[in-house]
C-alpha cells in the first residue's frame, strides 16, 4: 500500500513540476512583454513630449478653441496628457501581447487566453470607465459649485454634491455592469440610489426656494402695484454698478 | 451734409487741417446713429478729406451729405458685431483699409462713437499722427468701469510700465507702424477662431517700444456688453488679459522702471447715490464657505488668512487691503498659466473675491476716499509688488508661504 501511496506522490509532484515548468516561460514571457512594451512606451512617450514641445502644442491648442482638450486636463498640459496616453497604450498593448504569448506559451489543455483576454479588455475599459467618471464629477460638480456661488445660491455645495454623487453613481454602476459583476442586483440598486437621489434633491431644492420663489412673486406684484407710468421711471442706486 | 449735427454749437472754431492722410474705422452702428456719427466727423476735419470705413455701405443720401469724407464700405462679416470692445477683426480690418489707401494714421471708434465730441474726435487725430498710439481717457463716475479700475489698469501699468488709465480702450489712434503692429497681433488671434478675441494695444505699444499717449475724452456713451451677468463678462476680459501676460512674459519680466506717478486732482464722490454693498458681501461670504477649496489652490497661505480676516469684517468697516487684492489677482493669473485648475473654473471663483473688492472700494468712497485717489494707489501696491509675481512666475514650485 505504502508503494502505491509513494508512487501517487511522485506521480502528482512529476505532474505539478511539469505543470510548473510550462507554466513558467509563459508567465515569464507575459512580464517580459510587458516590461518590453513599458519601456517602449516610457522611450515613445519621451520622445513625442520633445517633439510636441518644440511644435509648442500647448499653445497652439490654447489658441484652437475647437477641441477644448485643456478643459478635461485641468491640472497637466494636454501635451502630458498625449504622452500620458502613449505610455499607457503601450502597456496595455504589452499586456494584451504578453496573455497571448502566455497562451501560445502554456502547452495545457486549458486555453486562458479565451478567459482571460475579453475579461482583461473588459477590465480595461472599467478602468478607463471609472477615471472618466471621476474626472467629470469632479467638473461638473465644481462647475455647478462656482456658478450657484455666483448666483447666491444658498444650497451651493448641496446641489454640487448632489451632481457629484449622481455622476459617480452612474460611474459606479457602469463600471459593475461592464465587469458583469452582481448582475440585475446592479440594475436595481442603480435604479434605487438614482432615483433617490434625484428625489432627494428635488424636496430640498424644491423646499428650500420655496421662500424665494413666494418672496419673487410678492416683488413682482407689489412693484407692479407700486411702479410709476414708463416716463417717470428712473433705476434704483443698486441698479447703477457697472463693471465694464 | 446731416440732418442733425447734433454737436455743431461745441464746435465752433474753424480747425486748419492735419498733415498726411485720416482714416477713421468706425465699429458697428445702429442705422440711426450712422449720420450724427459721420456728421461728427466731418464737423471735426471740416476742411481735410478723410477716409471714413463703414461695416456696411450707407444709404446714397448720407454717402452725398458729406462732401469731406470719402467712405469706404467694407463686407460686415469681416468685422465683430457681438463685441462692444474693439476686436481682432478691428483690427484687421483698419490695417488693411489704412494700407490700400495710403494712410498715415488711423482712428478706430468703438460702438456708439455717434456720441463722441467733434473736438474729442479731432484731439485723438492729431495725437494719433504725433505719437505711435494714442488712447482715450474717459471721465467716469465712482461706480463705473470698476473691472478695468480694479484689474486691468494696476495690471498693464505695474508689468508693462505704461501710464494709460484705460489699457482696453473703445476708440484709439495710431500710427501706420502701430497697425501693423496691432494688426499682427490680431492675426495671431484670428488665426486660432478668436475673432472676437481682445488686443492689447497698450501692451502691444509697450513690448514695441512705441510712444503711447492719452487724450481726455470728457463725454461718451457706453456700450453694455451683451453678456447677462459679470460672471461671463470678468471672465472674458481678466482671461484675456491673463492670456496676453502670458504671451508677453519675456518682456514683462525683464521690464524693470515703473511708469511716472500720475498727477490726480482728488475729489469724493458723492456717496448718496452709491449701491448697497451687502449683496455683494453676502456673496462673497457663501463664496467663502463654498469654495475655500479651490481657493486653497490658487493662493498661498497668507492670502487665504487674509480672506478670512475679510469674511469676519462687518459690513460698515469692510476693508480689503491693496496689497491682498495685488496677490490674488498676480496668483489667479500665475494660476491661469499654470493650469492649477479648470480655467473657467478659475475665472468663476475670482468673481466673489473681485466684489468684495468691490464693496471695499465703496466702503471707501463712502468715508469719503476720492475714488480716482484709491485706485492710484492700488495701482502703485501692484507696482511695488511686481517682483513678488515675477519671483513666482519663474519659480513656481518654490515654497510660498
Amino acid at each position: 500500500m505504502w508503494q502505491q501511496v509513494e508512487l501517487a506522490l511522485k506521480e502528482s509532484a512529476h505532474r505539478a513540476l511539469v505543470t510548473l515548468a510550462n507554466f513558467l516561460p509563459g508567465i515569464l514571457a507575459l512580464l517580459l512583454a510587458v516590461l518590453i512594451l513599458t519601456l517602449l512606451g516610457a522611450l515613445f512617450a519621451a520622445m513625442l513630449r520633445r517633439l510636441l514641445v518644440s511644435l509648442r502644442f500647448d499653445e497652439r491648442l490654447a489658441l484652437n478653441t475647437i477641441v477644448p482638450v485643456t478643459d478635461w486636463a485641468p491640472s497637466h498640459s494636454p501635451t502630458l496628457l498625449v504622452t500620458r496616453g502613449v505610455f499607457w497604450g503601450c502597456v496595455i498593448l504589452g499586456c494584451i501581447i504578453g496573455i497571448i504569448a502566455f497562451d501560445s506559451a502554456y502547452s495545457g489543455n486549458f486555453q486562458m487566453s479565451s478567459l482571460l483576454l475579453p475579461y482583461f479588455t473588459h477590465s480595461v475599459g472599467a478602468i478607463i470607465i471609472f477615471i472618466l467618471g471621476n474626472l467629470i464629477a469632479r467638473f461638473l460638480s465644481r462647475s455647478v459649485l462656482i456658478g450657484a456661488v455666483n448666483q447666491n445660491l444658498q444650497y451651493a455645495r448641496f446641489l454640487s454634491l448632489g451632481v457629484k454623487w449622481m455622476v459617480l453613481v452612474i460611474t459606479a454602476a457602469m463600471v459593475l455592469d461592464h465587469l458583469q459583476i452582481g448582475g440585475t442586483i446592479v440594475d436595481l440598486s442603480f435604479g434605487i440610489l438614482f432615483g433617490g437621489i434625484v428625489l432627494t434633491l428635488s424636496l430640498a431644492v424644491g423646499l428650500g426656494s420655496r421662500e424665494i420663489v413666494s418672496r419673487s412673486l410678492e416683488k413682482n406684484v407689489d412693484s407692479l402695484d407700486s411702479m410709476p407710468p414708463e416716463t417717470q421711471y428712473r433705476p434704483s442706486a443698486s441698479e447703477k454698478l457697472r463693471h465694464f | 451734409m446731416a440732418s442733425s449735427p447734433t454737436n455743431a454749437a461745441a464746435f465752433e472754431a474753424e480747425p486748419t487741417p492735419l498733415p498726411g492722410a485720416l482714416l477713421v474705422n468706425l465699429a458697428p452702428l445702429a442705422p440711426e446713429d450712422l449720420e450724427p456719427a459721420l456728421s461728427n466727423i466731418a464737423l471735426a476735419f471740416p476742411t481735410q478729406a478723410v477716409f471714413v470705413a463703414l461695416p456696411e455701405a450707407p444709404n446714397v443720401s448720407v454717402q452725398t451729405s458729406f462732401n469731406t469724407l470719402k467712405l469706404l464700405p467694407y463686407p460686415p462679416g469681416t468685422t465683430s458685431s457681438t463685441s462692444p470692445v474693439l476686436t481682432a477683426a478691428d483690427f484687421l480690418n483698419t490695417w488693411k483699409l489704412a494700407q490700400e489707401n495710403n494712410a498715415a494714421a488711423c482712428l478706430l471708434l468703438g460702438t456708439e462713437s455717434n456720441s463722441l465730441q467733434p473736438d474729442s474726435i479731432r484731439a485723438l487725430a492729431s495725437a494719433a499722427l504725433g505719437a505711435d498710439l494714442t488712447v482715450a481717457r474717459y471721465q467716469l463716475g465712482p461706480t463705473e468701469g470698476l473691472v478695468n479700475s480694479a484689474i486691468l489698469y494696476p495690471v498693464t501699468r505695474s508689468l508693462y510700465g505704461t501710464r494709460p488709465r484705460f489699457p482696453l480702450p473703445l476708440d484709439l489712434g495710431f500710427s501706420l507702424s502701430m497697425a501693423e503692429r496691432l494688426a499682427a497681433a490680431a492675426l495671431r488671434l484670428t488665426s486660432g477662431n478668436q475673432d472676437d478675441a481682445f488686443v492689447w494695444p497698450v501692451a502691444e505699444a509697450a513690448v514695441a517700444s512705441y510712444a503711447c499717449t492719452e487724450v481726455e475724452i470728457p463725454t461718451r456713451t457706453f456700450p453694455q456688453p451683451p453678456a447677462p451677468d459679470l460672471n461671463t463678462v470678468l471672465s472674458q476680459v481678466a482671461g484675456s488679459l491673463f492670456a496676453d501676460i502670458e504671451a508677453k512674459a519675456v518682456f514683462w519680466q525683464r521690464m524693470r522702471s515703473p511708469s511716472p506717478v500720475r498727477s490726480i486732482t482728488p475729489t469724493p464722490a458723492s456717496f448718496e447715490n452709491l449701491p448697497d454693498v451687502a449683496p455683494m458681501l453676502d456673496t462673497f461670504h457663501l463664496a467663502y464657505n463654498n469654495l475655500q477649496e479651490l481657493w486653497s489652490l490658487v493662493l498661498p497661505p497668507q492670502s487665504l488668512l487674509g480672506i478670512k480676516h475679510l469674511s469676519l469684517m462687518q459690513a460698515g468697516e469692510f476693508r480689503m487691503p491693496d496689497s491682498l487684492w495685488a496677490r490674488i489677482v498676480y496668483d489667479f493669473a500665475l494660476a491661469y498659466r499654470l493650469r492649477t485648475i479648470n480655467r473657467g473654473h478659475l475665472l468663476g471663483a475670482l468673481t466673489p473675491l473681485y466684489l468684495a473688492w468691490v464693496a471695499s472700494h465703496l466702503t471707501l468712497i463712502r468715508k469719503g476716499t476720492a475714488p480716482e485717489q484709491h485706485i492710484e494707489e492700488l495701482a502703485q501696491v501692484f507696482e511695488t509688488d511686481k517682483p513678488y509675481l515675477v519671483s513666482r512666475w519663474r519659480w513656481p514650485d518654490r515654497f510660498n508661504p
